[in-house]
């Protein structure tokens, strides 16, 4: 088994990975080819290093609807022509998209907010999970859709985990991860952190990056604030 | 209907089988009939330790298979005639333990012993999960060293989860610690992890203390398990031990260096002078 994958490490040549690249966004408020190329000229004329070789999604969500067919291949051909890379299309109108040969790129706001609206909806269905036996080494407690409390110790090995809150009234020796499916607000409250790792949400500290920070005393919380981990007094 | 005791670790060479065969003497010779089995299939040890090897006849495994009734797998200890010693079978492997094989056995001997030690294998599979899994109490023997510590710690973890008594929802099964080759003066060096360390981390109440003695070699390779030799430090700790678990209540011993003659004087009057 070990050896298998150990093989297959070996042998592949790409992995998948996301990644978030910052890129222009070129808002068209109207379409008018010739003031384009004009601004755009003007744009560079100030930053030139900044707009070379850079990729542009066209955006033409706040373009007020005039009904006219958008060519996009002459947008595109202006950006070019001034060194731009135009990457993508964003806009309500898919046919628009389509017939410019660019990929559509509407990912941002809508998304977004349905994905807050369904987390506010979750919420009051949460429920806790309370465990009042040592957690030993190599055991695995989970708490789906909600916080979890542990009132009892959590052995080095042992591994916590809840969709919400994680509490620990007993020394926290093993890992602590909340906000498993990816919930930032979540915190994990302890009394003695010695854990080997805690995460939140996907962003972790482990225990050697733990103890170059200033040790705390007391009643800890741990939270996520600018997608970094922060451990703090009470 | 007699009390099963595992004797277990979760890691290798820790003192289980020393600590199994020295606990068995230790309950037959306060008069419990007492049976002792080794579920290390494939690497048989008990039977040395008890020095009983030249008398195995039939084995645990033959008794699960119906080879052999349990009455003929049994060897009485030469010293002890309420000690009874049933052997693991040296050429099979772990597989050939089944759970439903091992409860008959246990309830067999459950009908006229008292106590019943179940010597584990090393690690947490099969072997090992079926020792436990039928136990009412556990000594959970551990060296002072952190990965000693950790698999013990494992270990009470599946005692919780993987046994009878919690899979049936009853009374959780009685874990004791047994500290195993402890020395004080490492401890006091900073080599070795002290005593109050390894409780904090296990956290479960503490039988005894066997210190590090050079008593235990010479007992296992002449095959009389160490509590037999009552001048040791290590066989008067197993006796302690054994005490313990069936009530009494005796300080704990062998934890400390002992102090040079004239030192002891000047605790003796430090502890005047408060």
């Amino acid at each position: 088994m070990t050896v298998s994958t150990l093989i297959t490490d070996r042998q592949q040549c790409f992995q998948l990975k996301t990644n978030f690249l910052p890129c222009t966004v070129l808002q068209l408020l109207r379409y008018d080819l010739e003031a384009l190329e004009q601004q755009i000229k003007a744009s560079i004329s100030r930053a030139p290093m900044f707009f070379t070789g850079s990729p542009v999604v066209i955006d033409v969500e706040k373009m007020q609807s005039s009904g006219e067919v958008l060519d996009f291949s002459k947008i595109k051909a202006i950006l070019v022509a001034n060194g731009m890379v135009p990457i993508g299309i964003r806009s309500s109108n898919q046919e628009q998209a389509s017939a410019a040969g660019l990929p559509l790129l509407n990912l941002a706001k809508t998304s977004t907010l349905e994905k807050t609206k369904k987390t506010e909806q979750e919420l009051p269905a949460l429920t806790t999970k309370v465990v009042s036996t040592p957690i030993r080494s190599g055991m695995q407690i989970y708490a789906k859709e909600g916080d979890l409390v542990i009132v009892a110790q959590v052995s080095s090995g042992a591994e916590l985990m809840a969709d919400g809150h994680i509490h620990v009234y007993g020394a926290l020796r093993g890992r602590a991860l909340a906000g498993v499916r990816g919930n930032t607000e979540a915190r994990i409250f302890c009394q003695t952190l010695e854990a080997e790792l805690v995460s939140i949400a996907g962003y972790y500290l482990t225990k050697e990056e733990m103890q170059k920070l200033p040790q705390q005393e007391g009643v800890i919380q741990i939270y996520l604030q600018n997608e970094q981990i922060k451990i703090e007094c009470v | 209907m007699a009390k099963i005791i595992v004797v277990t670790s979760g890691k290798g060479g820790v003192g289980k089988t020393t600590t199994s065969a020295s606990f068995a003497v230790g309950l037959a010779r306060r008069g419990y009939k007492t049976a002792v089995i080794d579920f290390d299939i494939g690497l048989r040890n008990l039977d040395l330790i008890m020095g009983c090897e030249r008398r195995v006849v039939y084995d645990f495994v033959n008794v699960i298979r119906g080879e052999a009734n349990i009455n003929q797998a049994l060897i009485r200890d030469k010293h002890h005639k309420e000690l009874f010693v049933l052997p693991a079978s040296q050429t099979r492997d772990k597989d050939a333990l089944t759970q439903e094989g091992v409860a008959v056995v246990l309830e067999e001997l459950g009908k006229t012993f008292d106590y019943i030690v179940c010597d584990s294998p090393a690690g947490i599979e099969r072997g090992a999960q079926l020792a436990m899994y039928f136990a009412d109490h556990a000594i959970v023997v551990t060296n002072p060293e952190v990965s000693s510590v950790r698999d013990s710690d494992r270990m009470l973890g599946l005692l919780s989860s993987k046994t009878k008594r919690s899979e049936e929802g009853r009374e959780k099964i009685t874990e004791h610690l047994l500290l195993t080759r402890y020395c004080p003066k490492r401890v006091m060096n900073g080599d070795m992890l002290s005593l109050a360390d390894v409780n904090e981390i296990l956290a479960i109440p503490l039988l005894g203390v066997i210190p590090e003695s050079q008593a235990v070699l010479r007992a296992s390779n002449s095959g009389t398990p160490v509590i037999v030799d009552q001048e040791s430090d290590a066989g008067q700790a197993y006796s302690d031990a054994v005490s313990r678990f069936l009530g009494e209540e005796l300080p704990h011993r062998f934890i400390e260096e002992k102090a040079h003659w004239f030192k002891r004087m000047f605790r003796f009057k430090d502890k005047e002078t408060v």
